[in-house]
């Protein structure tokens, strides 16, 4: 079996864990649907249409709920890791006959996987739910989603990148919690998930606003709306940047969680 | 009264060494009300006065919600961890023991709270000690309800506990959302507000807010908010006392 074939076995097995953890999936499903249907509607009350927001909010709110499920989904790599590295059950990793770049490899694909499956999942629904409630889908838009799949994929690495690292540098107890409830909570609120660039840039610091505008989930977001949702072409420049600020940060995670399994492999422990 | 008192400031002790934690969690929600709650309340405007207000109160509802759900996660993991026939074998009764339970989750819910009301009714200029105090009783009781549920839950827990993760987490994501904690009821599609007046959190969050001098034209009736309140924390505490009684032998450890 080549290194390659046992990458891709790895991979699956993780993938296929992160599907099957129940109370995990019950968080996601619930938290993703209630946000897209009773949160969006009632805020769809509260927040009039206008040129930033759109014609309705609802509308402008769901591609930010497909984006935060693909990023709570890809995250959830790190709670592995951290598991793995906790229980010891990466010293039984490290005597499979894979090398430990592949190794790291397949967790971050996998990440990848279950934040770009999860979050089609999340964009079959908020389609259903845009026929639903009577907003207008363009026929282009289903063509320009699925377009969009190797991009979200990426998007996903670069997160589940981002997770690795904080388990990786998680040496004490639960403190990954910590660092994974600060990582999600400071790149959703500092993102255009729930409001647009222009009141962003109109109320807050330039500094916030700059950040904001280059947050991977805010330009997905905004390619999602303007292309899946909106039917409008897809720009090659927020393509562009959504791989130049997901690659790295996959990058980045790939290389914590190596050097931890080097240092493993090399000293018996982290 | 001693032993509970012993056994509370036990939990309570490692609670306090958990200071991560909670500085954590008073920067998250200074983030949040800094930049959601800030932008939120530009869009809203219309429809809401003041509603960085409405929803800092309503986050730090939330925040006694977490509390309240850490609580019976405690209790939970003590359990099957096989750390429960340890405390059941102490000279404390089981009700002392749900005692105990109790005043760790009020410490915890305090030790949360208490800062961020303070700072937010500084920030809004609206900061007296009664408007604090009466606040506290409001969130204090509903933490006591919220306890009570999730420990009453816990017998779910005592079959499975991925059940229990599962229901609860489910339960925590419907029983927010379908609150008035975001939004006040008015506002909520008809196919929605039903759903909501069965949410206690709807009733402690519209108390906090009533007590602290928020438009009453946009909140439930306080006096219907505080029985129900104060019905679901001697209701649910009730029953969870009867669980820890009875039921809460022969539970597995994992």
């Amino acid at each position: 079996m080549s290194q390659f074939s046992r990458l891709v076995r790895i991979a699956r097995t993780d993938f296929s864990y992160f599907f099957r953890t129940k109370w995990l999936m019950a968080v996601l499903i619930s938290l993703s649907l209630s946000d897209m249907l009773v949160v969006g509607l009632v805020y769809t009350r509260l927040i009039p249409a206008s040129k930033a927001i759109g014609s309705s909010y609802f509308q402008f709110l769901v591609p930010g709920i497909v984006v935060v499920g693909l990023f709570s989904a890809a995250t959830d790599t790190g709670r592995r890791i951290w598991l793995a590295l906790r229980e010891g059950v990466v010293q039984y990793y490290l005597t499979l006959p894979i090398r430990t770049r592949g190794l790291v490899g397949a967790y971050i694909i996998s990440g990848g996987l279950g934040g770009v499956v999860y979050s089609g999942a999340l964009l079959i629904i908020a389609y259903l739910s845009f026929m639903l409630f009577g907003a207008p889908i363009p026929v282009q838009g289903a063509l320009y989603a699925l377009t969009l799949i190797p991009f979200l994929f990426v998007l996903s690495t670069g997160i589940a990148g981002l997770a690795a690292f904080f388990a990786s540098v998680s040496r004490r107890g639960e403190i990954y919690w910590v660092y994974a409830q600060a990582l999600q909570v400071s790149m959703v609120t500092i993102s255009t998930v729930f409001y647009p660039a222009q009141t962003i840039a109109q109320y807050l610091p330039a500094p916030v606003a700059t950040i904001a505008q280059y947050n991977p989930l805010s330009l997905a977001a905004g390619v999602l709306r303007n292309s899946a949702f909106g039917g409008n072409a897809l720009e090659t420049g927020a393509l562009a940047n959504l791989l130049a600020t997901s690659l790295p940060l996959a990058a980045i995670g790939a290389l914590a969680y190596w050097i931890i399994l080097r240092t493993i492999r090399l000293k018996g422990k982290p | 009264m001693n032993r509970v008192l012993t056994l509370a400031a036990y939990n309570v002790r490692m609670l306090l060494s958990l200071r991560t934690w909670f500085i954590l969690a008073w920067a998250l929600f200074g983030l949040q009300i800094a930049i959601y709650g800030s932008l939120m309340s530009k869009l809203v405007s219309t429809a809401v006065p003041n509603y960085l207000f409405y929803y800092a109160i309503g986050l730090m509802v939330i925040t006694v919600f977490d509390s309240g759900a850490e609580v019976g996660r405690h209790f939970v993991e003590h359990a099957h961890e096989g750390e429960l026939p340890y405390f059941l074998s102490l000279p404390v009764s089981r009700g002392g023991f749900l005692a105990a339970q109790a005043i760790y989750g009020v410490v915890n819910t305090m030790i949360k709270v208490l800062p961020p009301l303070i700072g937010v009714l500084w920030f809004v200029g609206d900061l007296t000690v009664q408007g604090a105090v009466f606040a506290m009783i409001s969130m204090f009781l509903l933490g006591l309800g919220i306890t009570g549920i999730m420990v009453s839950m816990s017998f779910i827990a005592f079959k499975s506990v991925d059940l229990y993760s599962a229901f609860l987490a489910g339960l925590s994501a419907l029983i927010v959302r379908f609150s008035t904690v975001f939004y006040p009821l008015i506002f909520m599609p008809s196919f929605y507000s039903p759903i909501s007046v069965f949410s206690p959190l709807t009733y402690g969050a519209d108390l906090t807010r009533w007590v602290l001098g928020f438009d009453p034209s946009f909140l439930l009736n306080p006096i219907l908010a505080a029985a129900v309140v104060t019905g679901v924390a001697v209701g649910t505490l009730s029953l969870s006392a009867k669980i820890v009684d009875k039921v809460i032998e022969g539970v597995k450890a994992a």
